[in-house]
This record gives structure tokens, C-alpha cells and sequence, in this order.
């Protein structure tokens, strides 16, 4: 599995818990207090909780089941139902490697996480889940109209709109679903971002009225 | 002093916005609890009489009735807040957009509320419409939000949480009781995260409290 | 055939208000069965119109789909007189029907599932207690528990330790006894009934027996279903899905003594519809 980009890191502050996935490895992403990103296996090894239901207390994330605290190591640190117990080092939970790159959090589930390059100096656009396949996005891409001009190809992923170009990066969920994450030019601005968030709107829409009609 | 009473249902998104914009003004009130689930009490001819409409919650202040939300939303904050800010009516757009995302709030109940009632006490819906109109209004709650993520800002409108946020958090917040998880909404996520750190937040069942920002426990 | 033992077991399908409404077509153990007649006649046939035994008891229809069945489990609580008996409405979770009955059986998860009612922080220490597996009735019992609790019942009016007792009457049913706040030489009970429609989803029927005169039934019912569906968000959040019968699957401390108990219990049984066990 290539490392995959599974969002944006403005879209997850410092103390904040996502859920994400990677070929099939389901994830919990979260930031420690002091600004560290972490992917882990969500499942807290206790009861089976989805640990991305968890808060984050100072930089350990604990299950919002039982309250059990894992450190950045993915080790067990603190049991609230025994609160003098040293918890045994067997209780951990798989830690995988992240990178942050061009906003975007990366996440290898083999190996160090080695972010794709992003052809252009770019901001973060907005993340999405698309009910399609990859074929069906790209053409959605190609073909969804931004303010009366038909969209420019430049490479796989890269697309031009108007004065604008918008990279699309995709995560397979699954079969027929993919995590968009989207950067545009470093110099857009507030109202190019709106509208071009309103152009990965009409292309999710036609991406997934496609496969309907497939 | 309580200042109102309020019939109440516990598993209710629509009775838990009166709840918690009241614990967000830190107004005390008076709980009736309408059994709504098994009895259908709500239905009964008591109730009836009260609420010809048989919806819950309802909302008495002496000689007021109300049995809309919006409304409940509206006189709670006009009458209680003293800022005037969770409900800007002195500024036409502000107002404007509150009343328009008030609108919201009603679509999100008939969509993922109908979809959560139907997934949790398989309550009889249009199963299909319902889910198909929830997925369309979470995605559009999802795009105007980035929209606010684009000009630097937190709420729905203006500066500041108002009653629109109050109003569209619950059955927003709800969605994943009826298997809408928040993954793919990024931008749902941190409004809701900001909206249950405001002073004063209540929880119901299926939105717990930030445990997080009690950190005067065992940290690290 | 994780269904076969499952089978000869007694199941809810129904109370006097499903009843009340009319015929309620239902799925038990993945089978189509309609629930109709009275709480004296209560009636349980499948889309066929074959008939299955039916008894009204503890506020709810019961049937069992196996040829076999083994006797329905005794609650004598529920004929003491001075109880309120308060059926709570069904609610549907997509989980293990067995991960339902373990979670109800736990208790450290009160502070931060259930917080500022039946627990809250800093109050998360479990006391060492009791559980074991009673071969004379062929039951789980865990007891001597102790824990802080906020607002144990409706009828509490201030925070203090209960008492709790936890019974596992067959592998779909508990019942939990715990400290009555208006009477503290008595115990209410409170039971969850769980409706296995398939391995990952279920219909519960919680159900209780107080000692409580003053508070209302609606507001009874909604204690009970703000508690419960507080615990349905984390049910639908387990992975996997099924309860995992492997000691090695997932790591229990002291605290989980009823849980190790109750895994092990059905393991011993063979009771295996909604678990996951090593060669599966």
C-alpha cells in the first residue's frame, strides 16, 4: 500500500480525533495537545471501542469506552478503573507512520509515510467522500463546467479552472467510495476557494449520478 | 426561579435544542416528561388539547403556548439574552440568515430526524426518501460551512454562535445514530466540536460530553 | 452452527403495547415471525402461519423457535408485591446481541459513558468484587460491587456509592440488582432483553422493577432510555462486531471479571450466536 493523504490539517486542530481508512485499515487520526498528528489502529485493544470516538487529555488520546489513555508510542498509559496500576507494556495499539506535507496528512500503514509531490505551490481546498469509482471522478473532473469554462486536464489529478488549478488527491475507501482531499493555487482567494468548493460539489454530484445511471 | 415549562422528551433532537438553549442562557425551567416512546403519549387527548399539532416539545410560559422550535428558539433567546446576540434582529441580514438556517433546521428533522427515529425505534418512514434527503442536506450543511472555513469564521452567521446554530446542531450532531457517520464532513465536524465547548453545553444521549476539556484529571 | 443452541432459547418478541397496536412483524435468530393476540393469549407464527410457543411474562411476549426448549429463567422479583413493573419500549442497535448484554454488565464505563449520572470523574476506580459462574442454576453472578454514582436512580436525589448485584439469567438476558434510593434495606431491579434478529443486530427490551411510588411512568421510562441510549453509541462502535470468545482478542483487567466470566460461560455452553470464537 502507497501511502495515502487522508485530509487536511487545518481541518483537525490540536486536541482533535478523526476517523479515517487505508486500504481497508481502519484509523483513528489525532492531534496531541502539543500539535503532533498520530494514525493508529481504531480499536482500543481493551474492549474493541472505535478509539476515534476518543478524547484527546494533554498528548495522550483515551477511549471514550473506559477512559483508557494511550501515549504517543500507542502504549497504554493510565487505566481509570485501576488508577494505581502501571498498565503492562502488552497493552498497545498499532501505530502507523505519518508525514504532513502541502497541508495534507499522509499516512503509510507499511513503512514511512512518503507524501506524493503536489505539482504547484498550494493552500487546502476541501476534503470530501465521493460515492464513485476513480475512473468516474476523473471524468467528473474533465467535464463539470467552472464558471462557464470547460475544465484543462494538465496531468492526472491536476486540473485547470479558469485562473485557477485545483490538484485532486484520492483515497480509496472502498470499492465504489473515495476520500477527495483537494489543494488549490497558494494564491486563491476566500471567494475563488467558495466557488471552487461549489465546482467539487457539482463534481461529486456528477461522479455519483454516473454510477447510478451505470 | 424556573421561567417556563417545558414538555419534554428525552430521546428528542427537537426537545433537546429548547434544553440546551436554555442551558446556554442558564435559564432554569420546569420538565414535564411526555412519555412520546412507548405510550405515544404526545398523541394522547391531554396533550392534544395543549398541542393540537401533537408534536413534542411544547413550550408554556403563562398564557404563551408555543410548539415550534423556532419559535421556542426565538423568545428564549429574546427574552433571556441580554447580549442580543443569539438572535440579531437588529441587523436585517443577520436576522435574514438566522431565519433561513431556522429553515434548515426543520429540513434536518424531517430528514435525519425521520432517518435516526426510523434506524433506532423503527419508527415507520419512507426509509429510502429520508436517508437519500439527509445525505443531501448534510452535504449542503457540509459545503456552507466550508464556505465560513474559506472567510476565517466559526458559526453559521455572523461573528458568534446564534440560534440557527442551536437550532441545526442537534439532528446534526444525531446523524450517526442513524448510521450518517461525520467522517467525510470536516467542516460538520469542528462546528460541532465548537459548539459543544460553549460555556453552559448540555448533552444528550448520543452526544457526550468533551471529556477532554476536563483537565484537571489524570493528563498524561 | 453458531444458531442451534441459540434456538432453544426464550427470546422477547413483544410487550403489552406492541401487542395493544396490533400484529408486529419481527425477525428472531434470522427468521420472520409475526407477534399478535393478547397479553392472556399472546400468538407467535411465522410468515408460513407454523405457530411457536408463546407466554406473556415480566411484561413481555416470549417464544423460542427451537424444538427443544429450555425452561424460561424465573425472575421472582417481578411478583414481590409493592413493585412498579415498567416496561421501556424496543430499541434497535446494530450489534452483537451478546456485546449488548456485556456491555450492560460492566460498570466501569459509567464515568465516561453515563457521566454526571451514573458516574463521573474522578470517581472511575473499581473496587475488587465478586463473579463467577453458578453451576447449580447455570448462571453468571457477579457480586459485592460497589461504585459512586452521581444520580443511581429517578428517585436519587443526591450522589453516593450503590450496591450493585449482576445476574446472567441465559446468554441474552440480564438483570442487575442495585441500591433503591427511597428504600434502602430493598434492590431495584433492572433487566435488558435482548432480541437477537441476527449475529449483528438486535432489538432490546429493557425492562424494571422499582420501588419508587412518586415519579412518574414517563419519566421512569425516559431515566432508563437516556441511560441506554447513551450505550447504544458505543455498541455500534466494537469492532468486531461479534464478541470475540479469545482471551487473547481483547485484554480485560480485574474490573472485567463479569465479562471474563460471561465469555467464558458461553464458550462452556456453546452459546455462540453473536460471538466470534478461534476457528471462526
Amino acid at each position: 500500500m502507497q501511502t495515502a493523504p487522508l485530509g487536511l490539517l487545518r481541518d483537525l486542530d490540536p486536541k482533535r480525533v478523526m476517523r479515517a481508512q487505508v486500504g481497508g485499515q481502519d484509523l483513528v487520526v489525532w492531534r496531541a495537545s502539543n500539535g503532533d498528528v498520530s494514525a493508529w489502529d481504531n480499536r482500543c485493544p481493551h474492549r474493541g471501542m472505535a478509539l476515534s470516538h476518543g478524547f484527546v487529555r494533554g498528548n495522550d488520546l483515551a477511549c471514550l469506552y473506559h477512559g483508557w489513555h494511550y501515549g504517543s508510542t500507542g502504549a497504554c498509559s493510565y487505566i481509570p478503573a485501576h488508577p494505581d496500576l502501571d498498565p503492562p507494556e502488552t497493552i498497545k495499539t498499532a501505530v502507523f507512520s505519518v508525514a504532513i506535507a502541502d497541508g495534507v496528512i499522509w499516512v503509510s500503514t507499511k513503512g514511512v509515510a512518503q507524501p506524493a509531490p503536489v505539482p504547484m505551490a498550494s493552500q487546502p481546498l476541501r476534503c470530501f467522500h465521493v460515492q464513485a469509482r476513480s475512473d468516474g471522478l476523473a471524468h467528473a473532473c474533465r467535464t463539470v463546467a467552472f464558471e462557464g469554462g470547460a475544465p484543462e486536464q494538465i496531468e492526472p489529478g491536476l486540473y485547470r479552472l479558469g485562473a485557477r488549478r485545483v490538484f485532486v488527491l484520492e483515497n480509496p475507501l472502498d470499492e465504489d467510495r473515495i476520500q477527495v482531499t483537494a489543494l488549490v493555487d497558494a494564491d486563491a482567494t476566500p471567494n475563488d476557494c467558495a466557488a471552487l468548493s461549489r465546482w467539487c460539489d457539482a463534481v461529486r454530484r456528477l461522479a455519483q449520478t454516473e454510477k447510478v445511471a451505470a | 426561579m424556573t421561567q417556563f415549562t417545558l414538555y419534554d422528551y428525552v430521546l428528542s433532537g427537537n426537545c433537546y435544542k429548547i434544553r440546551l438553549m436554555a442551558g446556554l442562557l442558564g435559564v432554569a425551567y420546569y420538565t414535564v416528561p411526555v412519555d412520546f416512546y412507548p405510550g405515544h403519549e404526545h398523541r394522547s387527548e391531554p396533550m392534544l388539547a395543549l398541542n393540537p399539532s401533537g408534536t413534542l416539545p411544547v413550550l408554556v410560559a403563562d398564557d404563551l403556548v408555543l410548539s415550534e422550535t423556532q419559535s421556542m428558539l426565538g423568545w428564549l433567546a429574546t427574552t433571556f439574552d441580554r447580549s442580543g446576540t443569539w438572535y440579531p434582529v437588529s441587523d436585517a441580514n443577520l436576522h435574514a440568515q438566522v431565519l433561513q438556517w431556522l429553515g434548515f433546521s426543520a429540513r434536518l428533522t424531517a430528514s435525519v430526524g425521520a432517518a435516526r427515529l426510523n434506524a433506532m425505534l423503527d419508527w415507520p418512514v419512507d426509509v429510502r426518501a429520508v436517508r437519500a434527503a439527509s445525505r443531501k442536506d448534510l452535504d449542503e450543511l457540509e459545503l456552507l460551512l466550508t464556505d465560513r472555513v474559506f472567510s476565517g469564521r466559526t458559526w453559521l452567521v455572523g461573528e458568534g454562535p446564534t440560534i440557527a446554530d442551536i437550532a441545526c446542531f442537534p439532528y446534526a450532531a444525531l446523524s450517526p445514530d442513524a448510521g450518517f457517520e461525520h467522517d467525510g464532513y470536516p467542516a460538520i465536524r469542528n462546528w460541532l466540536y465548537a459548539v459543544r465547548s460553549l460555556p453552559g453545553f448540555v448533552t444528550m444521549p448520543g452526544i457526550h460530553p468533551l471529556h477532554e476539556l476536563r483537565e484537571d484529571t489524570h493528563d498524561g | 452452527m453458531s444458531r442451534e443452541y441459540a434456538l432453544n432459547d426464550w427470546y422477547a418478541v413483544g410487550d403489552a403495547q406492541t401487542l395493544a397496536r396490533g400484529p408486529r412483524r419481527t425477525v428472531l435468530l434470522e427468521q420472520e415471525v409475526i407477534v399478535s393476540g393478547t397479553t392472556d393469549h399472546p400468538k407467535v407464527v411465522d410468515a408460513e402461519g407454523a405457530a411457536y410457543p408463546a407466554t406473556f411474562k415480566y411484561g413481555h411476549v416470549w417464544t423460542s423457535l427451537g424444538d427443544a426448549p429450555r425452561p424460561l429463567f424465573n425472575i421472582p422479583e417481578a411478583d414481590e408485591p409493592g413493585r412498579r413493573l415498567v416496561p421501556c419500549g424496543v430499541v434497535r442497535v446494530k450489534c452483537s446481541p451478546l456485546r449488548a448484554v456485556e456491555n450492560f454488565l460492566d460498570i466501569a464505563h459509567f464515568p465516561f459513558v453515563h457521566t454526571g449520572i451514573l458516574g463521573s470523574e474522578p470517581h472511575t476506580e473499581v473496587a475488587p468484587y465478586k463473579a463467577e459462574i453458578r453451576d447449580d442454576v447455570d448462571e453468571v453472578w457477579a457480586t459485592k460491587i460497589s461504585f459512586y454514582q452521581p444520580q443511581a436512580a429517578k428517585s436519587a436525589e443526591a450522589g453516593g456509592d450503590t450496591q450493585y448485584l449482576y445476574r446472567v439469567a441465559a446468554p441474552t438476558t440480564a438483570v442487575l440488582y442495585k441500591t433503591c434510593p427511597p428504600k434502602p434495606e430493598a434492590m431495584d431491579v433492572i433487566a435488558i432483553f435482548v432480541q437477537p434478529r441476527t449475529e449483528t443486530e438486535c432489538d432490546v427490551w429493557p425492562w424494571m422493577a422499582l420501588y419508587d411510588e412518586t415519579s412518574e411512568y414517563a419519566g421512569l421510562v425516559q431515566f432508563q432510555q437516556e441511560i441506554f441510549l447513551q450505550d447504544r453509541s458505543i455498541l455500534e462502535n466494537q469492532r468486531p462486531v461479534k464478541l470475540p470468545l479469545d482471551p487473547k482478542m481483547e485484554i480485560p483487567t480485574r474490573a472485567d471479571l463479569t465479562s471474563i466470566a460471561y465469555r467464558r460461560w458461553l464458550k462452556s455452553k456453546g452459546a455462540f450466536y453473536g460471538a466470534m470464537t478461534e476457528d471462526a
